[in-house]
This record gives C-alpha cells, sequence and structure tokens, in this order.
C-alpha cells in the first residue's frame, strides 16, 4: 500500500517483505491441515475482502490522525500494526446474528459489524447525528451486534459472558465476542468474567490481544507467567495466533465460534502483536523512549499489511489489482471523514441533548429548578 | 516560598516525605518508569528505587489492598490511582477494608494509607472518566477526605495526609496540574485536616466550596464584585473531616449560602451541607441553602454538551443573586 511518511510509524515507511517471514507468514497457513484447507479454498474475491478491510482499518487511522494533526480533534487511540486482529477475529462472527464488544483499538470492528464508517468518526467529533448523539467516544450498535465497550479494563469480559449467558439461556445459537488486552487481562473482573463463562459453559469467544504493552509497562513487568497458557487456567480451549496474520486470526477465531455454536464454548484466540505507536497519539514519542527499539524494529517488520501483500503476490494477485482496491477503500474512507465533518454543522440542543434518555427526564425531585 | 505547579507541590510533599520516612511508599499504574500518567510521579523512580516506588499491573483493587495489607503491618503506603474514576473498582478495600478496619478491630489495627489522584471532569474524556468521587468515598465513616484546590494546599495536604495513622484520600484535579502558586518550601508545612479556608473574605453570600470548583466561585466573586455584591469563597479543603465551626461561622456572617460542587446534586455534598446548616444554624439564614452542581446526567463527551454539564461561574452568579433576592 502506499506510505504515509507523514503518519506511518517510521519502520512502515520504506518497508519492503523479507522473504523469510513471508515464508513464515505462508507456513503459518499451510502446515495446519485444517486452516489450510479454509484458506486454500479461498477465490480471490475473499482474499482481496480481507485486504479491503485491513486498509480500511488503516486508513481510518490515519484519517484520526491527520484530525488530530489539523487540531478537529485532540487526541486518537489507534490499533496500528494490530489491525490483522481485529479483521481477522470479527470476520469470522456472522454480522446480524453474532455479537461483539471492541475494545478502542478495535474500532474496526464496528465497521465490520456493518456501521457506516462515517458514524465512526462522527463518534470522534460527537455530532448529534453520531450512534450514540455525542455521549459517548466509545460506540456500538445494538441493531449490528455492536456492543458499546465500558472504557474501564476488564469490565467487558463479565459483561459478554453475559450476552453469551442469554444467548444459552434462549437457546440461540449465537457467539460473543470480546478482546482482552494484555493489561486488562491482569483485572480481578476480567478473571471473574472468564472464569464464570468457562463455569457455565458459555458460548463466548475471549481474544487476548497481547500487543506486549499496556499504556506505558510491557508485558513482561506486568505479568509473570506465560500469556499464552492464560487460558489453561480456566480449562478452555485456545489456540496462539500470529496477530499480525490476518488468515491465521481468522482461521483460529472461525474455529473458536464454531467450537461456541456446537456448546463447546468458551473459547479463546491468544493473538500476539505489536502497538505500532503510543498508547494513544499524544505519546508516541513517550512510547519509543519508554519501550526498547528493538520491539518496533521486530514487529515493523510484520506489518500486517505488507505482509499479507506478500503473501497474496504468492497467491497470484496482481499489483494492479491491489492499486484499484487501494484507491476504492482510501476514496471510501475520506468520503466518509468528509460525510462525518459536515455533521458538525447540525445543531445541538442542550437541553434536550442532556437529559434526553435520562430516566427521570431531568427533573430532580424536591427542586423546583433543576441543578446545573 | 517558591512559585511552583500544583503537580509539582505534589511531588514535592512526597519526595520529601518519603526523605523523612522510611516506611512510605508509592505505588499505582505507570508511577514509576513511565513518571506517572500525570507526571505527578516525576522522577522519583530514579530516587528510590523500584522498591519504594512501584509499578502496579492494572489491578486498582489488588493494589488497593496490598497498600492495606502493607500499612497494617507497619508501611505508610501512598497509592495513586491514575484518575479516581478507576478506583471504583477498589472500593471494596477502601470501605470494607481501610475504612472499617480500626474500628473494627478495637483500635488494634490502624490503616495509615493515602489513595490519591485526580478526580472530576477534564476535557471530553466521558462519562466512566469524568466523575467527581468525593461522594463514593466521604460516604462511609473511616476515610479521611481532601481535595486541595492549590498547589500550597495540595502539598500542604497531602504531607497531612502522608503523616496522619488513618486512610486518606487526596482527590486532585486533572484540570489543575498545570496550576502556579506560592508555596512554601518548608518541610514541615503541613496542613492539619479538617480546617477550611475562607479563599476570599465577604459580607453578602457564602459560597461553600471543595476542590476545583474553588476556581469556579472565586470567577464568580469577582464578577459579583463589579454588581457591588461581595461574596465569600469558603473553601472546605477536607470533607471528612469537616470543618463544622468555619461553616457556621460565614453563615452568621452572610446569612445566605450558595454551594457549588463538581459532583451530582442527589445525595451530593452540598446536600449534607445544606443539612447540616438547616440544623444548626438555622436562625441565621435569610434565604434558603442553593447548590449548584453538574447536572444530574452522565457526563457527555460532545464538548457543548460537556461544557453545559459542568457548574459554571455563571450559574454561580445566578444563584448567588436568588439567595439575595436581587
Ligand atoms: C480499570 C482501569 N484502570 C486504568 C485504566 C487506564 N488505562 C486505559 S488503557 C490502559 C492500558 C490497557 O492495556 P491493555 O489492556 O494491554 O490494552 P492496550 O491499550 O494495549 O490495547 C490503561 C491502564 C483503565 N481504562 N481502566
Ligand atoms: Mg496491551
Amino acid at each position: 500500500m502506499r506510505r504515509y511518511p507523514a503518519y506511518d510509524p517510521p519502520e512502515y515507511v520504506d518497508w519492503e517483505a523479507d522473504p523469510e517471514l513471508v515464508r513464515a507468514y505462508r507456513s503459518a497457513l499451510e502446515d495446519d491441515a485444517e486452516v489450510a484447507g479454509l484458506v486454500g479454498s479461498f477465490d480471490e474475491a475473499t482474499l482481496l475482502s480481507f485486504y479491503r478491510d485491513l486498509l480500511t482499518a488503516r486508513l481510518h487511522d490515519i484519517s484520526l490522525k491527520r484530525w488530530v494533526r489539523q487540531g478537529v480533534i485532540s487526541k486518537a487511540w489507534l490499533g496500528t500494526g494490530e489491525e490483522a486482529v481485529t479483521v481477522g477475529a470479527v470476520r469470522a462472527l456472522e454480522p446480524g446474528r453474532d455479537v461483539v464488544t471492541p475494545m478502542i483499538r478495535n474500532a474496526a470492528a464496528c465497521y465490520l459489524m456493518g456501521m457506516p464508517l462515517a458514524d465512526l468518526f462522527r463518534a470522534y467529533l460527537a455530532t448529534p447525528d453520531g450512534p450514540n448523539g455525542g455521549r459517548d467516544l466509545h460506540v456500538g450498535d445494538p441493531g449490528r451486534g455492536v456492543i458499546q465497550p465500558i472504557s474501564h479494563m476488564g469490565t467487558n469480559a463479565p459483561v459478554i459472558a453475559g450476552v453469551a449467558l442469554a444467548f444459552k439461556r434462549r437457546g440461540e445459537p449465537k457467539v460473543a465476542l470480546t478482546f482482552i488486552g494484555d493489561g486488562a487481562s491482569r483485572t480481578g473482573e476480567c478473571h471473574e468474567g472468564v472464569n464464570f463463562a468457562a463455569v457455565q459453559r458459555l458460548p463466548a469467544v475471549f481474544v487476548l490481544q497481547n500487543n506486549q504493552v499496556a499504556l506505558g509497562t510491557r508485558a513482561a513487568h506486568h505479568t509473570v507467567g506465560d500469556l499464552r497458557r492464560w487460558p489453561d487456567q480456566y480449562g478452555l480451549p485456545s489456540k496462539v495466533v500470529d496477530g499480525n496474520n490476518v488468515l491465521a486470526m481468522y482461521a483460529a477465531t472461525r474455529a473458536a465460534v464454531e467450537l461456541c455454536r456446537g456448546g463447546g464454548g468458551p473459547a479463546v484466540v491468544v493473538a500476539e502483536t505489536f502497538r505500532m505507536g503510543g498508547h494513544a497519539t499524544h505519546d508516541e514519542r513517550e512510547a519509543r523512549e519508554t519501550f526498547p527499539a528493538e520491539l518496533f524494529e521486530h514487529w515493523g517488520r510484520r506489518d500486517p499489511i505488507g505482509l499479507y501483500e506478500a503473501y497474496l503476490a504468492e497467491r497470484g494477485v496482481t499489483a494492479d489489482r491491489l492499486q484499484q482496491i487501494e484507491e476504492e477503500v482510501t476514496t471510501a474512507v475520506e468520503a466518509a471523514a468528509e460525510e462525518a465533518l459536515r455533521s458538525r454543522e447540525i445543531p445541538v440542543d442542550p437541553e434536550r441533548a442532556l437529559y434526553d434518555g435520562v430516566s427521570e427526564g431531568g427533573v430532580l425531585h424536591g427542586l423546583a429548578v433543576r441543578p446545573v | 516560598m517558591a512559585e511552583i505547579t500544583y503537580r509539582e507541590a505534589l511531588n514535592a510533599a512526597m519526595v520529601e516525605e518519603m526523605e523523612r520516612d522510611d516506611s512510605i511508599f508509592l505505588m499505582g499504574e505507570e508511577v514509576a518508569a513511565y513518571d506517572g500518567a500525570y507526571k505527578v510521579s516525576k522522577g522519583m523512580l530514579d530516587r528510590f528505587g523500584p522498591q519504594r516506588v512501584v509499578d502496579s499491573p492494572i489491578s486498582e483493587l489488588g493494589f488497593a489492598g496490598l497498600g492495606v495489607g502493607a500499612a497494617m503491618v507497619g508501611l505508610r503506603p501512598i497509592i495513586e490511582f491514575m484518575t479516581f474514576n478507576f478506583s471504583i473498582l477498589a472500593l471494596d478495600q477502601v470501605i470494607n477494608s481501610a475504612a472499617k478496619m480500626y474500628q473494627m478491630s478495637g483500635g488494634q489495627i490502624n490503616v495509615p494509607i493515602v489513595f490519591r489522584g485526580p478526580t472530576g471532569a477534564a476535557l471530553q474524556l466521558g462519562a466512566q472518566h469524568s466523575q467527581a468521587c468525593e461522594t463514593y468515598y466521604v460516604h462511609a465513616p473511616g476515610v479521611k477526605l481532601v481535595t486541595p484546590a492549590t498547589p500550597a494546599d495540595a502539598k500542604g495536604l497531602l504531607k497531612a495526609a502522608i503523616r496522619d495513622d488513618d486512610p486518606v484520600a487526596v482527590m486532585e484535579g486533572e484540570l489543575l496540574y498545570n496550576l502556579k502558586g506560592e508555596v512554601p518550601d518548608d518541610d514541615d508545612f503541613v496542613i492539619p485536616l479538617g480546617v477550611a479556608d475562607v479563599k476570599k473574605p465577604g459580607s453578602d453570600v457564602s459560597i461553600i466550596t471543595h476542590g476545583k470548583m474553588v476556581h469556579v466561585a472565586l470567577q464568580a466573586a469577582q464578577q459579583l464584585g463589579k454588581e457591588d455584591i461581595d461574596a465569600e469563597v469558603l473553601d472546605l479543603r477536607s470533607l471528612r473531616p469537616l470543618d463544622v465551626d468555619a461553616i457556621l461561622d460565614t453563615v452568621a456572617r452572610t446569612n445566605r449560602v450558595v454551594y457549588v460542587e463538581e459532583g451530582w446534586p442527589y445525595v451530593g455534598v452540598g446536600a449534607q451541607i445544606a443539612t447540616l446548616i438547616q440544623e444548626e444554624a438555622f436562625d441565621h439564614l435569610d434565604a434558603p441553602v442553593l447548590r449548584v452542581s453538574q447536572a444530574d446526567v452522565n457526563m457527555p463527551y460532545n464538548k457543548r454538551l460537556e461544557q453545559a454539564t459542568k457548574p459554571s461561574a455563571a450559574r454561580v452568579v445566578e444563584a448567588c443573586k436568588r439567595v439575595l433576592y436581587v
């Protein structure tokens, strides 16, 4: 794909595929018979649909970063370098049927479940026509199976387990999925939620997204044990996956989803990846000062999009075809961003917007005048 | 005296106390290698080492509990919450352990622990990151709570909190960290807990408040001054213990009260103060006590809505005029 020196991590700017990594990427998809069968059966259109989704996720984040530079928004939490985790996992769900609670870095999940891209941008701009009317930056659309996340770490694990509990109780063949950061996996709530889901045998998929860091703390600094074996303590089936390999992510999550549909849940996918930027746009420099440069170098060579392009080339997809898709996606993302910017012109009625949806209708009993 | 920021004042308070007493240590998310999410603990890891400046996993309940245990056997932990919003996850240890142990053990075990970090809203951080958490803490007997509004108060109150033998929550303000002010550099500059401070004397109406809202109150007092209304601003500084005398004193002088708080009105701090005043100083009142607070809604992320939700100087002015019947 076209590189964006002003926005990309420096490792991506002159990115070139390392033949050895391409080989490893490919063998991850060919060595396991089940994965090979699935992935080998993909036609070009299917393969390209993943490419399209990866690009959408990347360009969505680049647009946000551009807005931060322009002062349109003050900061943004990005999934740069982690796109394949979100895309691979959520593509394994069935939109209109399953439910996902994305973390902020998994914003593309909303789009993959069918939410308009412009709505993701509207969420950042807090426009009145956004999915929650500008009330929160985190968004969802229950009609499309996206439950807006709670920003406190770990809190979504029991919530998604509860969603799965409802599915099971009603006998619906649906699956609930959430992402759990390496940092979030250390919380009590996460433990309680995953454990109880396991005890109840709920149709929940937990994607442990180990991006090696939690804010300014390296995983090795917050965890002594091996995160790959984290699912074992709950007795859950799990698979460790290269989170930068979108098809491997897809295959593993799909297997987990199928297990859940058959009553064998919960299941875990441990995705290993890396956050190629700061915790958010404000501390990118600090992240590079805090973490060893080798981490960025190591993972920088594993750009999930660059590697997928190399893989597609080996599968016979032409560069022209990729470029054509990239142009389409770029146009669509830009149009969505423009559309969202126009929503800023919609006037807000503070009185209505504030109290709408508040159960008491804004009138506090015992007070003649609403205290503000 | 030196002019320093609120952030530097907190840092100085911790550093001075840790130099003085080896049993004090700081623990929380990102406090060590990253210098604190808001850089309050800048340089402290280098100065005191990883045994005394301890990074924790994302485990509010866990590290609050570790702090409580360490305090029970003689250490004096300072627990930093990245913001008090996250401390909601730790409330079991705060309310069920720290607050109760001294009394429930018949005075055998005390818990000298400090919980600190920012409370309330900053800018556009959404409902779950913008809560003023004071009432969650002061509701339970056994936890003291201070809310410094200026760099000097930040230093003096944090030092007092660290030296206190009970659990003390020190609620700061993210938007105050860069505020500059004169701060005594005396190592023993300690502001006793439970002593309010008249931030601006006045005779017509009392604006009683705490924390970051002191600045909103002062702004309102200034605007009222232009209309020849002389407002007094009383900063409680400490919500437990409460300086009841200072409250009754200002009521006796002005006979009119407006309480300003960042939190919600429902069962808020202002509700408690209004009750106290009507119970203890009813005869001094010339008007009902009014409150200015955050709107009774979850904080919206939209900038304009956020502004409309927060207490403002204009609303304080309006409330003062109402109690003055002008
Ligand atoms: C309970 C709680 N404590 C602290 C925070 C502040 N915080 C936001 S994100 C984050 C790090 C999360 O790390 P991880 O779970 O690994 O997810 P990542 O950011 O790497 O995607 C922290 C500490 C929070 N959101 N919730
Ligand atoms: Mg992480």
